[in-house]
């Protein structure tokens, strides 16, 4: 976990709400690797630094590459010591992913907390059980209702799409700063000051429109129905093969290396000792028993197959 | 980890004729050797260019089961062959196959000195802890604490880090990796073998049915798992009745740097003699 000094913001003053925060207000935001999850984080420190608070973050992405967890802890008030959230003190939630919205709700006030969630669900990419055609998907099954239940005040946008709307994916997370900025006091003006510094100048224009849409779906939200839009539950990604093991049965000297160490168990030695695809459904085509078997006896394939109806490629 | 290694079919680089090989039941030079021809594979080195120089010992016999040009040598020599080899066919890739006791007893010396040339080679040595081969005696690499033939009380001689030696020695690529991150080791013999000067690597490998049996290390599926679980820090390592092989070692690349490399010196100073005869 790496504290990050925050950039000062030159000629701006603070302003006059500050004494009043004795208690540092926390904002957790989380999402997976390339989100932009980093950024929301500084366009919020920077913001609140230029305000006079004293300003805490930290965060984690080491996982980021493999589309791993990311998350950011900020908090400001007149004095703040640590600089991470304890568990039930987040003052907000923001999550960029679905999942990683849920995997943190824990750490959000039980009576006062904002939650903020993008629907958009991201698979990890080393969930390979399901890839398999027609797997069935062991992502969260949670509901957004069921989720509203659950929290003080929750919103679930469907900020990826928007942001497609709008021509650009990646300004989704801009559509939630737009809606973080419903929930925190800044004046509207330096939340656009801020914003246009962190994104690259040609995208300017496009982040603006974003932030708006961000704004105004709360707002909408607020004085509409109270239940949030239902995250659509995407189709199981497919992988267009079929993993096939050819087994050299004569080279097998059953180790039992493979049979142990397959993630999915689904080798086994036969009668005669010879290592054998007893569950072929549940193969991944992981090549880890053709790397580790010291006699090469087993050869992975993935072979091209037609991608069954109803899933996206 | 789908897409890398679709198009290596490790048989292309067998004498299958000499297949099965003759290792025991799990043991790790067998992944070792996947790990080099995968390499060999990626880097797309023609059969015809490589030499494979090995000593004598278990891991010594892998040399035999390469389809490529393969000199099967003396104990403790391969690194003396390959430099006469290396010397002379500069345009050949030659990689030295040898074992913890090939490498560091016996040829000791040899490692040594071929690390303070830096000869455009590349070394493995398949470090399982043992005199494999011959029955189980101890090696400059065994484990405090371990049986061997040679130890029925226990090692009590300290062993050698492999790699600080190399380092020492003046290799200019040194690096160490176990058994069970093939596809880690495949990269890391890429990089040996694409290094301009010498390039050793210690390949931390299982001898299954000889060290494993003695020091009632259990099954080759939980050998190759402790490979990673036994990665602890060395404090844990302290207790005499709790004996851990050194993989408490760092593994990846430990050592690179750009000395001089030996042949192409050695033929700029024959260059510059030839002239000043003439
Ligand atoms: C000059 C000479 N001395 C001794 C031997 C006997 N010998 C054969 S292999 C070997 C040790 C092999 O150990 P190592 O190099 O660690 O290879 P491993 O079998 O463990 O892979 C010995 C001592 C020999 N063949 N030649
Ligand atoms: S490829 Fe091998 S290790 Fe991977 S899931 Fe299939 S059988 Fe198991
Ligand atoms: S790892 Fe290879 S030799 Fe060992 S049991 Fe599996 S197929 Fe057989
Ligand atoms: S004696 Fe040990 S090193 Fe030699 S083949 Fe058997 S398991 Fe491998
Ligand atoms: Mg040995």
């Amino acid at each position: 976990m790496n504290e990050s000094s925050i950039a000062d913001l030159s000629g701006s003053e603070p302003v006059a709400f500050n004494a009043a925060l004795a208690e540092p207000f926390n904002v957790l935001i989380v999402g997976v690797g390339g989100q932009g999850v980093i950024m929301v984080s500084k366009v919020l420190a920077t913001l609140a630094q230029a305000h006079g608070f004293e300003v805490k973050q930290s965060e984690v992405h080491g996982m980021a590459k493999r589309g791993g967890t990311v998350f950011s802890h900020v908090r400001y008030g007149a004095r703040v010591w640590s600089p991470t959230i304890a568990k039930g003190e987040a003052d907000v939630l923001i999550a960029l992913e679905w999942a990683e919205g849920l995997r943190w709700l824990p750490y959000l006030k039980r009576e006062t907390g904002v939650f903020i969630c993008d629907t958009k669900r991201i698979v990890p990419p080393f969930a390979c059980l399901n890839r398999r055609p027609g797997a069935t998907l062991r992502y969260s099954g949670e509901t957004a209702e069921q989720v509203a239940a659950y929290v003080a005040e929750g919103y679930a946008i469907d900020a990826t799409r928007m942001a497609e709307e709008l021509g650009n994916e990646r300004a989704a997370n801009v559509v939630l700063l737009g809606a973080l900025s419903t929930a925190l006091e800044f004046p509207l003006p330096e939340w656009e000051r801020v914003i246009t510094q962190f994104v690259p100048k040609k995208s300017v224009a496009v982040n603006m429109a974003a932030f708006g849409l961000g704004r105004s779906w709360i707002a909408e939200a607020r004085t509409a129905a109270p239940a949030a839009e239902a995250p659509v539950r995407p189709a199981p990604v497919h992988t267009p093969y079929a993993p096939r093991l050819e087994i050299t049965a004569e080279w097998c000297k059953s180790c039992d290396i493979c049979v142990k160490l397959c993630p999915e168990r689904c080798l086994r030695l036969n009668a005669e000792r010879v290592v054998e695809l007893f569950a072929p459904e549940k193969c991944t085509g992981c090549r880890l028993c053709e790397w580790l078997c010291p006699d090469f006896a087993i050869r992975v394939h993935l072979d091209a197959e037609a991608v069954p109806e109803g899933i996206t490629p | 980890m789908f897409t890398d290694a679709p198009n290596f079919d490790i048989r292309n680089y067998l004498r299958m004729e000499m297949m099965p090989h003759f290792l025991c039941p799990g043991c790790g030079h067998g992944m070792a050797l996947r790990a080099l021809l995968w390499a060999l594979h990626e880097l797309d080195i023609d059969k015809d260019k490589l030499a494979v120089v090995s000593g004598i010992g278990c891991a010594g016999r892998l040399s035999a089961y390469i389809d490529a040009n393969t000199f099967h040598t003396t104990h403790g020599r391969p690194l003396a062959y390959a430099t006469g080899l290396a010397l002379a066919r500069p345009d050949l890739h030659v990689v030295v196959i040898s074992g913890d006791g090939d490498c560091l007893a016996i040829g000791g010396n040899h490692l040594i000195h071929a690390c303070r040339r830096n000869l455009k080679l590349t070394c493995l040595m398949l470090n399982n802890e043992i005199y494999g081969m011959t029955g189980g005696q101890v090696s400059p690499t065994t484990s405090e604490t371990r049986l061997t033939t040679t130890t029925p009380l226990g090692n009590t001689e300290p062993n050698f880090d492999a790699c600080a030696l190399a380092t020492a020695a003046g290799a200019g690529f040194v690096g160490r990796e176990v058994t069970r991150h093939v596809p880690k080791l495949k990269e890391l013999i890429k990089a040996g073998l694409q290094h301009p000067g010498f390039a050793f690597v210690e390949v931390l490998s299982d001898c299954t049915e000889v060290y494993g049996r003695k020091n009632d290390m259990g099954s080759s599926a939980e050998m190759v798992m402790r490979q990673k679980s036994e990665m602890r820090p060395s404090v844990y390592r302290d207790s005499v009745d709790t004996p851990f092989r050194s993989t408490d070692l760092p593994t990846g690349i430990l050592t690179r740097n750009d000395r001089p490399e030996y042949g192409a010196s050695l033929r700029r100073a024959a260059a510059l003699a030839s002239k000043g005869a003439h």
